[in-house]
């Protein structure tokens, strides 16, 4: 027999805290974007991504790339706490105690609602110890400037802190594909730094699944 | 809110309404003391609907997991409490968007179609029973959406689908 009654924790049943609708909340008379638990969000214009591309650019040159992946791991992690933090207030639950499918779910959606795309993970090398990402639409990709490789190392930089805090351990993530050179998504792949090395020389020569079987070859 | 009584609400500055526009306020505003009798209704009786639910299910499913038909009643109850607040609201988008890339996916990992498809039916049966033919006529939209957002119609098994 199942008790429904027991089925339900202080009466809650926990859903889609990052709907977008329930998420994003405008205060008009003050001019600002907050989350639902009240929390600053900002919205960033196009054209302030465009400049930041083509500042670097000109500022750092070739650096610009380590910049951007520099700038994504202090951003993940911090995105990494605040993740953590809503949904373990939200669940009641700290993050490692909540199912994967709604970790997983909450981080797309939450991608979603940041107007970061669509992502997902294709956890088919989880056993060589790589994890495929990839993102679809994504404004990062969109809004650089077009070169012959993978050009979003910024979230590169988020998805290796991120993961890195979830796991507990210092990984890396690389760029295999990209939509600023006509793939139909982005593509990264997370790994051991050691492991994932010799992918940072190949992503310009070699195409995704040729990538993954010489990292798990 | 209903996008049609939003689209209306946002033409105050151009014109005085239409009758028809009018009528589609006079409708949901009489239909308001209806569709707040049954959320109260669905809303105090929650437990007892869904545990009647919950025995049906146990009873027509033996072989399946306790823990696979508590994790499907469990996103029933979330479902039933959208459908409530969006026949409330008269919305049937607030349905989809809550549950839309939410439970469907949910559905899709546990594979629990089989689950939730004897579910929902048990759900509309019992809800059909607990609430009068009016009510179950306000409510009975959002259940149809919720079931095409998380159970949409299998693809019919012809030639051409499999590919002969």
């Amino acid at each position: 027999m199942i008790s429904v009654a027991d089925l339900l924790v202080n009466n809650r049943i926990p859903g889609n805290y990052f709907a977008t609708d329930a998420y994003v909340r405008g205060d008009l008379e003050m001019g600002l974007l907050e989350n639902r638990q009240g929390d600053r969000l900002l919205a960033i214009p196009e054209t302030l991504i465009q400049g930041i591309y083509a500042g670097l650019d000109k500022e750092t040159g070739q650096a610009s790339r380590l910049v951007l992946f520099n700038c994504g791991r202090w951003w993940g992690k911090n995105f990494y706490t605040r993740f953590s933090e809503e949904l373990t207030d939200y669940y009641g639950n700290s993050l490692s105690d909540l199912p994967m499918v709604d970790f997983l779910q909450s981080l797309q959606q939450c991608w979603i609602t940041h107007g970061w795309g669509k992502l997902d993970l294709d956890q088919t090398h989880q056993h060589h110890g790589f994890l495929v990402v990839k993102i679809w639409n994504s404004p990062f990709a969109r809004l650089a400037p077009k070169t012959n490789q993978p050009v979003c190392y910024l979230e590169a930089g988020i998805l290796a802190a991120f993961f890195s805090q979830i796991s507990g351990r210092e990984l890396h993530c690389v760029q295999t594909t990209c939509e600023s050179m006509g793939a139909d998504c982005n593509r990264f792949i997370l790994g051991l730094p050691k492991r994932l090395e010799p992918a940072e020389t190949m992503v310009t020569n070699l195409d995704h699944d040729a990538i993954l079987k010489h990292l798990c070859g | 809110m209903h996008p049609d009584l939003d689209s209306i609400l946002n033409e105050a500055e151009n014109r005085y309404l239409k009758p028809e526009e009018l009528g589609i306020l006079t409708r949901y505003v009489t239909s308001l003391p209806a569709r707040l009798q049954t959320y109260r209704t669905l809303r105090d009786s929650e437990i007892t609907l869904m545990q009647s639910v919950a025995d049906q299910l146990v009873a027509q499913m033996p072989g399946e997991a306790v823990e696979n038909l508590e994790r499907s009643i469990k996103n029933a109850l979330l479902v039933l409490r959208h459908c409530a607040m969006g026949m409330l609201l008269n919305d049937e988008t607030l349905v989809k968007s809550r549950l839309q890339g939410w439970l469907s996916q949910t559905i899709q990992v546990f594979n629990s179609q089989a689950i939730d498809s004897t579910l929902y039916r048990l759900l509309e049966e019992t809800l059909a029973c607990a609430l009068s033919p009016q009510q179950m006529e306000l409510l009975r939209p959002m259940l149809k959406v919720a079931q095409a957002t998380l159970l949409p119609p299998e693809a019919p098994l012809t030639a051409a689908a499999l590919n002969w």
